[in-house]
């Protein structure tokens, strides 16, 4: 049976491609992609899409898609229906609690206002330590935030900590660690469970090939 | 307002739409007729507290809620099963049972904005109200008589047991509060988080096996599979209550069309025995839904066991093939 899957764009495209060619699929025509939207395998019948991590949720929720490959920080932010099946253990980063030196957000008794692409990492998190702060959507350069004084702290990912030290903020808490997760819609893991198992079988064993050569 | 839209979530349907819905309605209700189930029709809107006591913990922001003349809460139903046990429940207070009843109407949620998921869907289904061992599988087969007379291009129904699961929690003393987050982490399969929040639990080495491979415990060896984890007789009753409706469906000439998914738990608060549901080629979420629920009656006043199931006629548009005579 045919296989549709949507692999999230930018950061986990390289390793996962990696992982996939190291593992004998046909994914050549991802490497060198132009513009297409849409790869056929060379070898199996599977066809790769590339898409906004997002869409990844929504492809495969609505089951045109049978399996994604999306960052543990977008599956956090947005909807359920699916099954979280595999953790590729590529894209590994955190999400951060992240502020000005002089001004730890948790030690804050008056109004705290925090920054964030993730509303509701963000929510959740301070939930669970019985805190009740003000979030601000804020959709790129979260650190200008704290900086220009919008916000107490943000809740971000952090890979390097390189931008947060550049503009002089530090981390004060680890709310979770992340990393590139792959999804199967509900349906098709009836329809065609023992497909996807082996393609979620050789990612498991993938891993070694994830930084390519 | 200059231009005039569809609410969230919601559709028109065309003749050729309604053609194709009508057929399938039209062949599930023969089948339903030819068992002895006969029709009910309850109101679209249903008191608020109507479904706050059927299910403990209700779904707040899924329903469309409104107020009477009093300012008491309405709500348009978000299903058909909670209506028809209140109405059994009330109406049929004195009276024998068993009880087959069948229904055709549409149900209500709201959706998440711009997901692009039906707000309103019409439910087909029957409810067997009072009825002896037996009705499981009687359902069950009438599940997959219909399934069968669609003429779908490919599907398959999936049968799991709640049984097993709450069996196993109980026997693992683990908290009411604590079950209900590890059925939705097995439920939807999500093994990593899973394991994680089960290295809290301190669970002895044969109850942390059971539970962090109940996702997985699916597909042609999951009964053999789910007995050899099982730790105590209770839990292998329950293997077996399984193992012996999966024989005799197959008896029936199903077995390619049949799987059992002991990590199959959605809605503990509603579901007390076996869960079911079917998949179609071509739809992305399941087109047929139904299970045991033995608690709910009770919370109308009437203590009777009931399992019931319905097909999501909306949902099953979307599958390949289903061009019926």
């Amino acid at each position: 049976m045919s296989m549709q899957i949507a692999l999230a764009k930018g950061r986990l495209e390289k390793p996962v491609v990696n992982m996939l060619a190291g593992c004998g699929y046909g994914v050549e025509s991802l490497r060198d992609k132009g513009r297409a939207l849409v790869f056929q395998d060379s070898r199996k019948d599977i066809r790769y899409f590339l898409a906004k991590a997002n869409d990844v949720i929504t492809y495969v929720e609505h089951g045109v898609a049978d399996i994604g490959i999306v960052g543990k920080d977008t599956l956090m932010e947005g909807g359920k229906d699916y099954y979280e099946l595999l953790d590729l253990k590529v894209g590994v980063c955190r999400f951060i609690l992240a502020g000005l030196p002089e001004n730890p957000p948790l030690q804050k008794v008056g109004h705290l206002r925090i920054g964030t692409k993730y509303p509701n990492v963000t929510r959740q998190y301070f939930h669970s330590r019985g805190m009740d702060p003000e979030i601000i959507r804020i959709d790129g350069s979260v650190e200008l935030g704290p900086l220009l004084g919008l916000c107490d702290g943000i809740v971000d990912i952090m890979e390097t900590g390189t931008t947060l030290k550049e503009n002089g903020l530090v981390v004060f808490d680890e709310v979770c660690p992340l990393s590139a997760r792959a999804i199967v819609n509900r349906a098709s893991f009836k329809l065609k469970r023992e497909e996807i198992m082996t393609v979620i079988r050789d990612l498991e064993r993938g891993g070694e090939y994830a930084e390519g050569n | 307002m200059t231009e005039f839209r569809l609410p969230q979530g919601m559709r028109d349907l065309i003749p050729q739409d309604c053609e194709r819905k009508q057929k399938f309605r039209g062949a599930i209700e023969g089948i339903f007729d030819a068992h002895g189930y006969q029709p009910v029709e309850t109101p679209a809107v249903e008191y608020y507290e109507t479904y706050r006591s059927a299910f403990g913990t209700v779904k707040d922001r899924e329903m469309y809620k409104f107020l009477d003349q009093d300012g008491e809460i309405l709500t348009l139903r978000v299903d058909m099963t909670v209506p028809i046990a209140r109405l059994c429940a009330t109406k049929y207070a004195q009276a024998q049972p068993p009880f087959r009843f069948r229904y055709c109407a549409d149900v209500f949620k709201v959706r998440e904005l711009f997901a692009g998921k039906r707000a309103q869907v019409t439910d087909c289904g029957i409810e067997l109200i009072g009825g002896d061992s037996r009705s499981d599988i009687e359902v069950l087969s009438i599940a997959l008589e219909v399934m069968d007379h669609l003429g779908l291009s490919g599907w398959q129904l999936e049968i799991g047991n709640t049984g097993f699961f709450r069996r196993a929690c109980e026997q693992l003393q683990i908290s009411e509060a604590d079950a209900s987050v590890l059925a939705d982490l097995i439920d939807r399969k999500s093994l990593v988080d899973l394991k994680s929040r089960l290295d809290g639990f301190g669970l002895s080495a044969e109850g942390r096996r059971l539970l962090e491979e109940l996702p997985m415990l699916g597909g042609s060896d999951a009964l053999a599979r789910a007995e050899q984890l099982s730790f105590s007789d209770g839990l292998r009753r329950e293997v077996d209550t399984l193992r012996q409706l999966d024989l005799s469906l197959r008896q029936r000439g199903y077995g390619s069309r049949i799987s059992c998914d002991f990590g199959k738990v959605p809605h503990l608060n509603y579901y007390t025995g076996i869960i079911f549901e079917g998949y179609a080629s071509g739809a992305g979420v399941a087109v047929l839904s139904g299970g045991r629920y033995d608690s709910l009656l009770q919370r109308f006043g009437r203590d009777l066991p009931a399992c019931g199931f319905s097909v999501k006629l909306d949902y099953l548009m979307d599958a390949e093939g289903g061009e019926t005579e």
